[in-house]
C-alpha cells in the first residue's frame, strides 16, 4: 500500500469513526442501554469468580485476584476487539444474505478494511474501559513485582490475543459466504473463547493444547495475565506465533470467500 | 467517441442446491447469463430490458466488478473489472434501486463525506461537484436531514449524488426508478439525460419501459440469460413490422359481419374497439376506406405498438 492509499484509509477512518459515533448517538437511550448491557454481560464473569472464591472454593494454584487479572485482560481484549471488529460478523452475514455486498465492492478500497471502518461499535468502548479499570485494580492486588520484561511480554501477548479475537471474527464472517444465515456461529465462538477466561491448568491436557495451538483462545486472557504475574507458561511464545498465523488465516479466508460471492437474485 | 463498454461471450453459472428429502440435497448448475456480447459507445445511454430472472442484474454486477464471470471478457474504459477492481471502480458509479449506499441514520451529506474520503476527492472538487449535483437534483434542503426521514424519491436523488461525487465516466443504473412516483421519475430521467449530455455513459436496467423510451438510444433485451435483441429504439419498434394500434369509437355497435377481416384485439364497450393493422399491407387511405365501408366511426386514433408488447413479442419469439 503506498503513502497516498494510507492517507486515504486514515481520512476514511476519521470520517467513519465520526459516523459511527453519530449513528450510535442517534438512538441515545438504545446506545446507553446497549453499552450498559454489554458492560454488565462482560463483567458478570469476574463477579462469579468473586462468588466462587468467597464461598471457599477456587482454582488450585491461583488466588482470586490472579484469576480476576486473567478475566480483566479478557474483558479488555473483548472490548477492544468488539469496538473494531464487533460489527464485521453480523454485517457480513447480513450483506451476504441480502445480497448487498456489491455496495462494498463498488468502493475503491479493500473490502475488509471498508467493512471494518463502517461497522465500528462504540458501545464496546464501555467494555474496554471497564476491562481496563478492572485490570488496574486486579494488577494492583496481584502483581507484586513489576518488571520491564513482564510488561513487554504482557503487551506482546495481549496483542497476540487481539489477533485471535480478530481472527475468530473473520473466520466466522468468512463462513457466512458459504453457510448463509449461520446466526448461531457467534454463540459457538463465544463459548470457545470462554476457555481464555480461566487458568489453563484447570483443563485436561488435550483441551490445553487445542486452546494454545489450534484455536489459541488461551492467549486472550490467560497467557498475557501470566506474563504480567511473572509466571512462565511453556509454549507461551510459540502460541503467540500461532495467534498471528490464525489472524492471517482469517484475513486470507475472508478475501478468498469474497471472490466466491454470488449475490442474490435481482 | 470509442466504446466505453465491450462485452464478449459473457457467461455466469453458479451452483445451487435442490432439496431432496430431509438431509439430502442435489447440486444444480444454473446459467444466469449465457454468452452475452454487447458494446456501448462512450456518452451513450444503453437500456437493458428483460423479465425478472433474465440475467440483467447479474450482468450489471459483472460489469461493476462485483461478480466474477464464469467465461467471456468484459472491458469497461479499458479495464477488466474484476481483475482491476480497485482502480476500475474509481472510474465508475452505480445506483441500485433496491440497495442503498447511504447510511440510514445519518444525513446523506455525512455519507457523501465518507465517499469523498474513500475516493480521495479533493476538497475543491468535492464542493463544486456537490453543489452542482445538489442543484441539478434540487435537494439542497434534504441532504442535511437523516436519510431515514427522506421520501423514496429524495433518497434516490441522494443515491445519485453518492454515486457521482467522484465524477465517474460510466454509471450503471439497476432499476433506478423502481417504486418512484411520476414526478420523481421525471426528475431522475432529466438528471440522467443532463449528465449524458456532459459526456457520462449510462447503462440502465429497468422494468419501466418509459425509462427506456425517454432515455435510451440503444436497447438490449435479455431473456433467459441470453441476448435476444441489440439495436436502436427505432429498430426495436420496427422489428415487428409496421403494425399499428387503431382505436375506434363507433356511432352504433358493430356486428361480427361488420368486423370481418379486421384484427380486433380489444373491446372496451360495444362502441369502443381496438384493432391491429399492418400498415405495410394496408396504407392509411385504404384503412379508412375499409373501415368506412362497414362502420360508422365517430373518432379514430392510430398509435405505435406499446413497447411492452414489442418486448413480449421479441422475448416470446426468441424462446420458441
Amino acid at each position: 500500500m503506498d503513502a497516498v492509499a494510507v492517507r486515504r484509509y486514515l481520512a476514511a477512518y476519521r470520517v467513519c469513526l465520526r459516523i459511527a459515533v453519530r449513528q450510535a448517538t442517534t438512538y441515545r437511550a438504545s446506545f446507553l442501554l446497549s453499552s450498559v448491557i454489554t458492560l454488565v454481560g462482560n463483567l458478570a464473569f469476574p463477579l462469579v469468580t468473586v462468588l466462587i472464591y468467597g464461598s471457599g472454593a477456587g482454582f488450585p494454584g491461583w488466588t482470586a485476584d490472579e484469576v480476576l487479572l486473567i478475566q480483566s485482560v479478557f474483558t479488555l481484549s473483548a472490548g477492544l476487539s468488539g469496538l473494531v471488529l464487533g460489527g464485521v460478523v453480523f454485517v457480513t452475514m447480513d450483506r451476504v444474505r441480502e445480497g448487498t455486498l456489491e455496495i462494498v465492492l463498488l468502493k475503491p478500497v479493500r473490502p475488509l478494511p471498508f467493512i471494518v471502518l463502517t461497522t465500528l461499535q462504540p458501545e464496546s468502548a464501555g467494555v474496554a474501559l471497564g476491562g481496563a479499570v478492572l485490570l488496574g485494580w486486579a494488577a494492583s492486588r496481584s502483581v507484586h513485582a513489576v518488571s520491564v520484561t513482564g510488561v513487554l511480554s504482557f503487551v506482546g501477548l495481549f496483542l497476540a490475543g487481539l489477533c485471535v479475537m480478530a481472527g475468530m471474527s473473520l473466520v466466522m464472517a468468512a463462513t457466512s459466504f458459504r453457510w448463509v444465515g449461520n446466526s448461531r456461529l457467534p454463540e459457538i465462538a463465544d463459548s470457545t473463547r470462554t476457555f481464555g477466561r480461566y487458568p489453563l491448568a484447570i483443563f485436561p491436557r488435550a483441551v490445553q493444547s487445542v486452546v494454545t495451538f489450534v484455536v489459541p483462545v488461551g492467549m486472550v486472557g490467560f497467557f498475557p495475565a501470566s506474563a504480567l504475574l511473572g509466571r512462565s507458561v511453556p509454549g507461551m511464545w510459540p502460541a503467540a506465533a500461532t495467534c498471528v498465523a490464525f489472524l492471517g488465516f482469517g484475513v486470507w479466508l475472508y478475501h478468498h470467500q469474497i471472490r466466491h460471492y454470488q449475490g442474490v437474485g435481482g | 467517441m470509442g466504446s466505453a463498454v465491450e462485452v464478449e461471450n459473457l457467461s455466469k453459472t453458479y451452483v445451487t442446491y435442490k432439496r431432496k428429502g430431509l438431509f439430502r440435497r442435489e447440486p444444480t448448475t444454473v446459467t444466469a447469463v449465457d454468452d452475452v456480447s454487447l458494446t456501448i459507445e462512450a456518452g451513450e445511454i444503453c437500456g437493458v430490458l428483460g423479465p425478472n430472472g433474465a440475467g440483467k442484474s447479474t450482468t450489471i454486477k459483472m460489469l461493476c466488478g462485483a461478480l466474477i464471470p464464469t467465461s467471456g471478457t468484459v472491458r469497461v474504459l479499458g479495464y477488466e473489472p474484476f481483475r482491476e477492481r480497485r482502480r476500475y471502480v474509481r472510474e465508475i458509479g452505480a445506483v441500485f434501486g433496491q440497495k442503498s449506499q447511504l447510511v440510514w441514520d445519518i444525513p446523506p451529506v455525512d455519507s457523501f463525506l465518507m465517499n469523498k474520503a474513500i475516493y480521495g476527492v479533493p476538497d475543491v472538487q468535492y464542493r463544486e461537484t456537490l453543489d452542482e449535483l445538489v442543484s441539478l437534483l434540487d435537494v439542497a434542503d434534504k441532504i442535511e436531514v437523516p436519510t431515514r426521514v427522506l421520501s423514496l424519491g429524495e433518497r434516490m436523488k441522494c443515491e445519485f449524488i453518492m454515486a457521482m461525487l467522484h465524477r465517474p465516466q460510466v454509471v450503471f443504473l439497476d432499476e433506478p426508478t423502481i417504486g418512484l412516483d411520476t414526478i420523481a421519475k421525471a426528475g431522475i430521467r432529466e438528471f440522467v439525460r443532463g449528465m449524458q449530455q456532459r459526456g457520462t455513459t449510462f447503462l440502465l436496467t429497468t422494468h419501466d419501459l418509459e425509462d427506456v423510451e425517454r432515455l435510451a438510444e440503444h436497447v438490449v433485451i435479455i431473456g433467459g440469460g441470453t441476448k435476444v435483441f441489440d439495436g436502436s429504439l427505432q429498430d426495436l419498434k420496427r422489428s415487428l413490422g409496421e403494425t399499428k394500434i387503431v382505436e375506434l369509437t363507433l356511432a352504433h355497435p358493430a356486428s361480427d359481419a361488420d368486423l370481418e377481416g379486421l384484427s380486433v384485439v380489444g373491446r372496451r364497450s360495444d362502441l369502443e374497439l381496438t384493432i391491429e393493422v399492418d400498415m405495410a399491407l394496408m396504407g392509411p387511405a385504404e384503412l379508412f376506406a375499409t373501415l368506412s365501408r362497414s362502420l360508422e366511426i365517430t373518432d379514430i386514433s392510430i398509435r405505435e405498438l406499446p413497447m411492452e408488447r414489442v418486448i413480449t413479442e421479441i422475448y416470446t419469439s426468441s424462446r420458441r
